[in-house]
């Protein structure tokens, strides 16, 4: 039944695409025209939605991508790869030579003072929108996820032993160092700026809340999260690493001692991406089947959008109205499902 | 499907070896050789020499302690990172190799292939190689530990620049050797040259042949001294029980963990049909049944562990304390 109506919607709304390589990440850039794969062989794939059957590919790494964000303009995208560059489409922001760029990230700023940000080993390096060089951030051990604020006022990186907050324009850089014992593996930074959680080796996640350093301990995943995705407001924080999507409330004076609530659970596999919409209270969660579902959170309804059998889901991103939703897994499976009204 | 899990798994080599011993000699000797196979390479930036390949990684090697209470319990961060990188390009290589610094321990490696579940289950470790230097091995013995828990963990060792030392010295150090891990294949080598199969496609901790590169059971009783690592197996001819062997392995990996190495073993248990294969690396452990015991052969449970500290009648007592009865 559910296989059919994702069947049905995956093939009246949607284009897919077999590309025959580990989709690493999907996304689209800011103006939202423009959907783009990034591919365990180096290209990036990119579908402009106004003409959804031609596919453009870029060569933009030699070898794989390991990460990709929008550009801090209207269009356009930035990606690390494992040659050791950080790059923008068509350009070159840096080259680290033999050490991986593993995560990327960017921030349009205020009065359009955009920044770039890529890490690299134990640094996080700062970028002005232009690709030239600001400022580069130690961290005591190698850095392992990267995110700017809702603002783009500060920068946060987690690594072993806790997470470090960066004031992006301070004249001493010195971070307020977030410390929980163990090895963090990705992070996010609540909308209203106020906290960070991470995800931890140990299938838990740790969260600090800034105001008064109230510690946050979430646990009970049978595996990893791997992806971290507060809703619009920040009420829920959706996660992956259980066989549902986990959301922990973060109102009414956070998740602590409540339980979070589980949205298409039961059939027990893995929940491996999740990435709630930018409008509406939903999420959408891709699993290690290769199911991808789209939950309305308050109502718990479930509506199925890709079905089983095209490998384990590895990207999943809304386009930022939320009318389009990208999907790609580690076989090189790769959709993009119009959800706009018609 | 555990067999298209197994199939799909990256088999891993490490390579292990003080500064000099010749590492980086027997790494490029790998890569170039006309073997038809791609290795995608794990070095770390401190290398004494350039690799060449087209698939190179240069990483810090981060080792951590997990939070499970285990205290022994350490793991390669880094690793769990680039193992989960390179699975990007999967079809681009045949196999790891990852190079080790020189004072590596390499327990915290090892325990990567058990521990992390991302790792396990797209890669699995093949064989731990230690390049030892003949001429030098004695003076590293007496500087530190680091060169004995290499030798003790290995599967394969490469005991090169044979040529720099006489033939008496050379029985002398390889007896060195054999008093640390008996387990062991060596390997006499001059610049590391030896046929690269010696090497790779090892399968040592495939439990489907887990001891099977054990020569024989030797069982002396050569005295102990304390604080060296020393090798010693065991054997029993009466079936084991499984609830009694899982009390005492378990009890004694939660003590004496950081004092074992590793442990392997074959056992046969009671009213089975099937070997079940164990192995720890410290309080690690892992096991599985491997197959029924073929027919004829003497259904003899063994044990071999090597470590610090191993008081050979207690671990004897305990070993004939899981009989069946």
């Amino acid at each position: 039944m559910s296989e059919s109506v994702a069947q049905f919607l995956l093939e009246s709304r949607g284009i897919q695409r077999d590309l025959d390589a580990f989709v690493v990440a999907a996304c689209f850039d800011r103006s939202g025209t423009t959907a783009a794969f990034a591919l365990g062989d180096g290209t990036l794939r990119l579908v402009t939605l106004s003409d959804r059957d031609a596919w453009q590919t870029v060569e933009a790494h030699d070898g794989a991508i390991l990460s990709l964000a929008p550009d801090v303009t209207p269009t356009g995208f930035i990606t690390g790869g494992d040659d050791g560059k950080f790059r923008r489409l068509g350009a070159d922001i840096a080259n680290f030579r033999s050490k991986w760029v593993e995560h990327v990230a960017s921030h349009p700023g205020e009065k359009s003072k955009g920044l770039l940000a890529c890490a690299v080993g134990k640094s996080i390096h700062l970028f002005d929108q232009d690709g030239a060089k600001l400022k580069e951030l130690p961290h005591p051990s190698s850095v392992t996820g990267l995110t700017f604020d809702a603002r783009g006022k500060r920068v946060a990186a987690s690594h072993y032993s806790g997470a470090s907050l960066w004031f992006v324009n301070a004249k001493e850089d010195s971070p307020r160092r977030l410390e929980w014992k163990g090895s963090h593996t990705s992070i996010v930074i609540h909308p209203d700026g106020d906290a960070v959680v991470t995800a931890m080796q140990e299938n838990a996640l740790h969260g600090w809340r800034l105001s008064d350093n109230q510690h946050m301990r979430m646990s009970g995943y049978p595996a990893k999260t791997a992806t971290l995705s507060f809703t619009r407001n920040g009420k829920w924080l959706a996660t992956s690493g259980a066989d549902a999507m986990v959301l922990w409330p973060f109102f009414g004076g956070g998740p602590m001692g409540k339980a979070p609530i589980e949205l298409a659970g039961g059939d027990g596999i893995v929940c491996t991406r999740v990435a709630a919409h930018p409008q509406q209270e939903m999420v959408a969660g891709g699993f290690a089947d290769g199911l991808v579902v789209l939950a309305e959170v308050n109502s718990s309804r479930i509506l199925p959008i890709a079905p089983p059998g095209r490998g384990p889901v590895s990207a999943l991103a809304w386009s930022p109205d939320g009318s389009q939703l990208a999907i790609g897994t580690e076989q090189g499976f790769v959709a993009l499902i119009d959800l706009s009204k018609r | 499907m555990a067999n298209t899990q197994t199939e799909a798994q990256v088999p891993v080599t490490v390579l292990t070896g003080y500064l000099g011993a010749g590492k980086t000699t027997l790494l490029n000797r790998i890569l170039t050789e006309q073997h038809g196979r791609k290795y995608a390479v794990v070095i770390n930036e401190f290398g004494e020499l350039g690799v060449d390949n087209d698939l190179v990684v240069d990483t810090d090697e981060e080792v951590f302690e997990m939070n499970n209470g285990c205290i022994c319990c350490t793991v390669r961060g880094d690793l769990i990172r680039i193992v989960g990188g390179l699975m990007k390009r999967r079809d681009k290589f045949d196999g790891i190799i990852i190079e080790t610094t020189g004072l590596a321990n390499p327990a915290p490696v090892a325990q990567t292939f058990f521990v992390d579940e991302g790792v396990r289950s797209k890669a699995k470790l093949d064989a731990i190689v230690t390049v030892v230097d003949a001429k030098h091995l004695p003076q590293r013995l007496e500087d530190s530990h680091e060169a004995a828990d290499q030798i003790a963990f290995a599967d394969v060792i490469v005991l090169n620049k044979t040529d720099l030392v006489t033939p008496e010295e050379l029985a002398a150090v390889e007896a060195q050797i054999r008093a640390i891990n008996r387990f062991a294949v060596i390997h006499r080598t001059e610049r590391a040259a030896l046929p690269i199969e010696q090497v790779l496609g090892r399968g040592a901790f495939d439990l489907n042949r887990v001891l099977a590169m054990a020569p024989d059971f030797l069982d002396s009783d050569e005295h102990e001294h304390n604080d060296e690592v020393t090798s010693v197996s065991f054997e029993v001819e009466q079936p084991i029980d499984p609830e009694k062997f899982n009390a005492w392995i378990g009890a004694l990996l939660q003590e004496q963990g950081p004092d074992l190495l590793r442990t392997k073993g074959i056992l046969s248990y009671a009213n089975d049909e099937r070997r079940f294969a164990f192995q720890a690396v410290h309080m690690i452990a892992d096991g599985d049944f491997i197959g029924p015991w073929k027919e004829g052969d003497a259904r003899v449970s063994r044990i071999v562990f090597i470590g610090r500290n191993l008081n050979r009648p207690r671990l004897r007592r305990g070993f004939e304390g899981c009989v069946a009865g």
